[in-house]
């Protein structure tokens, strides 16, 4: 019943603990160490206002950022749909309002801090900024919150309700959210907590005077599949055709790195790839891979940084994108090379 | 066109103050009984607002779920699990279905109301990890699923007030666009002293009984409850030998794009959402017999929702109201408890009262306040609208 179009991915923005609104660390990556790292702001004004500069929480201001910076290269003002996945919303706010309210009481809290709590703000704050009437919604599942906004859109697209839509995956964190993290088990030993915002904007039609990078060939979410079904996911997605590698969520601790062992039955000579040990791990994690393997689809290579073997790879046959979150849930995204373009 | 888009309801589930399942809830309404009253079971120093809490405490409704005490479970996901429990039964879903359906739901504040009370504890010492891994939205979503078995898909929609509509639109477009063959859609969430406090600093609680639409209204009551409604394909309805109770033929989204917290004056958002749901539906203004209207006694809302009915439904308005005064708002959860009140009046023949309304607004709409029993209804549209302008319609419609 979807319809056929092909959904382009048009630019993909990111803000991480590598340096923001640039590929540069497929060659110079930035190496951290610690266990708890902050992302790299870029300088805001080029992009809000001083007062809003002032006036918003971190989040809030790199989902604008990435947004409004992958709006501008793909050449879309104003997008059909703006869907946002959020783990844990803007934790800042959420956080400094808690606080006061248990160190102060419950008196003159400032309204300021409950309004960004919320995790719609962001899709919301995009739209007011852009005059977007559109189609608006944000999704909140764990570490699979951007595959959830993602595959709204794949459906908004197959019921041809839209032409362009803008994706994003953002999550901050602060010491004591970090520190929630590890507690709840959702980051787990030699992990490097971080954080991520990535906007994504994906088009039916080719912008004048852009150029995609790759098109969104499926999108696949599963929670507690047995081996068959997730196995006959994969073949299903990639109908054949094995892509060039797949983009894992491995990040060198070996309980997570267990639940993508099922590729070496299901998918046994195509490389894995990594980028925790560049990205660390968040909620948004899953947008850093989407950001990551789109680019490199545009540039037509994988750069040695990030794969297990340390070589280069070229492709022109499409990575597929596996994220399991705590061996539970599965995403199986399938991005492609655009047509003729080699 | 509008028929074959139509996506079968095969059974729903509601807890809200005025009612915990579906008798309850049309007893209550057909004897005009609201639910607001006293603070009881929420600890928060602000008890001069009145508020619509389910009558029951964590402690009840674990019992009534047979959950062994000291297993950790927040008041959303308790009466997320009432409702799903409920909804399930009346549409005849076992364990098994469930691997093959999704569960959509919405809530924003997920496990904030543990969190609130054991913060300290969060930071200072390990006793209440447990609490932690409940404290996002999307952990709450599976704490509430995971009762009654495994699904295929489950996600959580976040859009604060429309969550709700938001999952059962979803629902409908997954069916429509052949990815499921059933959902369980709807939301869930309870009263917390975080956001209490947050609608109160924003200055838009009423320290008396709320009143929609009512020219002397001066802000919202709180509410809390969980509804999920059970959408599904018509080959899944054939298959499985059961009777659609109603359907939902449209629905809208739209983005008002105006203020994070503010309606913008003429209600664009509004105005997109339902036009864009009845364009959906395939179906005129004039073909809507009732709106259940976002109606949160809101200065701001209620004069913004107002004004975007009147520009659709022109001199021809359907009667409307707004049933909040009874529920509260019921916030992320409002849209599928709306959702569900809209079908007990199709089925059962009438249109909701809005409680609690004297005075008519120089720039509003004048709400039902007859009961109007034994009317015939066809379509219903039912609109749940956001903080950032995310707004929200739905259209539920009687079969025949």
């Amino acid at each position: 019943m979807l319809q056929e179009s092909r959904v382009n991915v048009l630019s993909v923005k990111q803000i991480s603990i590598q340096k923001p609104l640039t590929e540069e660390w497929m060659t110079n990556p930035e190496i951290h160490t610690e266990s708890f790292v902050r992302a790299i702001d870029p300088d805001f004004r080029q992009f809000i206002s001083a007062g809003d500069a002032r006036r918003l929480g971190k989040l809030l201001k790199r989902a604008l950022a990435t947004s409004l910076s992958a709006l501008h290269e793909g050449g879309i003002t104003n997008p059909d749909a703006i869907i946002t996945g959020t783990g844990f919303g803007s934790v800042e706010s959420t956080e400094l309002f808690l606080e006061a309210m248990i160190r102060d009481g419950e008196q003159m809290l400032k309204p300021t801090w409950f309004m960004q709590s919320t995790h719609n703000t962001a899709s919301s704050l995009i739209a007011i900024h852009t005059q977007s009437y559109g189609y608006n919604s944000t999704y909140t599942q764990k570490g699979l919150s951007f595959e959830c906004a993602l595959y709204d859109a794949w459906l908004q697209f197959g019921l041809d309700r839209i032409s362009s839509a803008l994706v994003g995956g953002h999550d901050e964190m602060t010491p004591e959210f970090a520190g929630f993290m590890r507690k709840a088990g959702h980051l787990l030993e030699g992990e490097i907590c971080s954080e991520a915002a990535v906007s994504a904007l994906l088009s039916t039609r080719e912008q004048e005077g852009t150029k995609a990078l790759c098109t969104v060939a499926g999108v696949e979410i599963l929670d507690s599949p047995d081996a068959e079904t997730l196995d006959h996911a994969v073949r299903s997605m990639i109908a054949g055709n094995i892509p060039d590698a797949v983009m894992t969520g491995m990040s060198g601790n070996a309980t997570n790195d267990g639940y993508y062992h099922f590729l070496k039955k299901s998918l046994p000579e195509v490389p894995l790839l990594r980028y925790k040990h560049l990205f660390g791990v968040n909620f948004s994690s899953s947008a850093i891979a989407f950001y990551a393997a789109a680019n490199c689809l545009g540039k037509g290579f994988i750069p040695p940084v990030l794969t297990l073997t340390g070589e280069s790879v070229s492709c022109s046959k499409g990575i597929l994108l596996i994220n399991a979150v705590e061996g539970r849930h599965y995403s199986v995204i399938l991005l492609k090379p655009l047509c003729g373009k080699l | 066109m509008a028929q074959n888009r139509s996506v079968s309801i095969t059974g729903f589930g509601i807890v809200s103050a005025i009612g915990v399942g579906k008798q309850e809830t049309l007893d209550s309404l057909l004897s005009n009984r609201t639910g607001i009253g006293r603070l009881k079971y929420l600890k928060t120093v602000h008890t001069e607002f009145p508020v619509g809490e389910v009558k029951l405490s964590d402690e009840e409704m674990e019992r009534i779920l047979g959950i062994a005490p000291g297993t950790p479970a927040t008041r959303t996901a308790l009466m997320g699990m009432l409702a799903l429990h409920e909804a399930l039964s009346d549409a005849c879903l076992g364990r098994g279905d469930l691997l093959q359906a999704a569960f959509l739901n919405g809530t924003t504040v997920g496990g904030m109301d543990k969190s609130e009370q054991y913060y300290t504890d969060f930071i200072e010492n390990d006793t209440r990890n447990e609490y932690i891994k409940s404290h996002d939205c999307g952990s709450c979503s599976e704490m509430t699923a995971d009762r009654f078995g495994r699904f295929r898909y489950i996600t959580t929609i976040s859009t604060a007030c429309s969550s709700a509509a938001n999952a059962i639109a979803l629902g409908g477009d997954m069916i429509r666009a052949g990815r499921a063959d059933i959902v369980v859609a709807g939301g869930s969430e309870c009263i917390t002293k975080f956001h209490l406090n947050g609608f109160n600093s924003l200055m838009i609680l009423d320290r008396e009984l709320c009143r929609p639409f009512d020219a002397t209204r001066a802000g919202l009551n709180l509410g809390e409850g969980a509804a999920y409604l059970v959408l599904e394909s018509d080959e899944s309805v054939r298959k499985r030998g059961v009777k659609p109770i109603a359907l939902l033929s449209g629905y809208g989204n739209a983005c008002d794009a105006y203020h994070q917290t503010a309606s913008s004056p003429d209600g664009e958002g509004a105005y997109l959402a339902m036009s864009r749901a009845l364009a959906d539906a395939g179906l005129a203004p004039a073909d809507i017999d009732y709106v259940n209207a976002h109606g949160t006694g809101t200065p701001n809302n209620d004069v913004s929702e107002s004004q975007a009915m009147i520009r659709l439904f022109g001199e021809n308005m359907p009667p409307v109201s707004s049933v909040k005064s009874m529920t509260g708002h019921t916030t992320s959860a409002s849209g599928s408890v709306e959702a569900a009140i809209c079908i007990l009046a199709l089925r059962n023949g009438f249109v909701p009262v809005n409680y609690g309304w004297t005075n008519p607004m120089d720039d509003g709409i004048v709400p039902n306040m007859e009961l109007k029993p034994s009317c015939r209804l066809r379509n219903i549209l039912c609109n749940a609208f956001g903080f950032g302008g995310n707004d929200s319609s739905l259209i539920l419609t009687a079969t025949d």
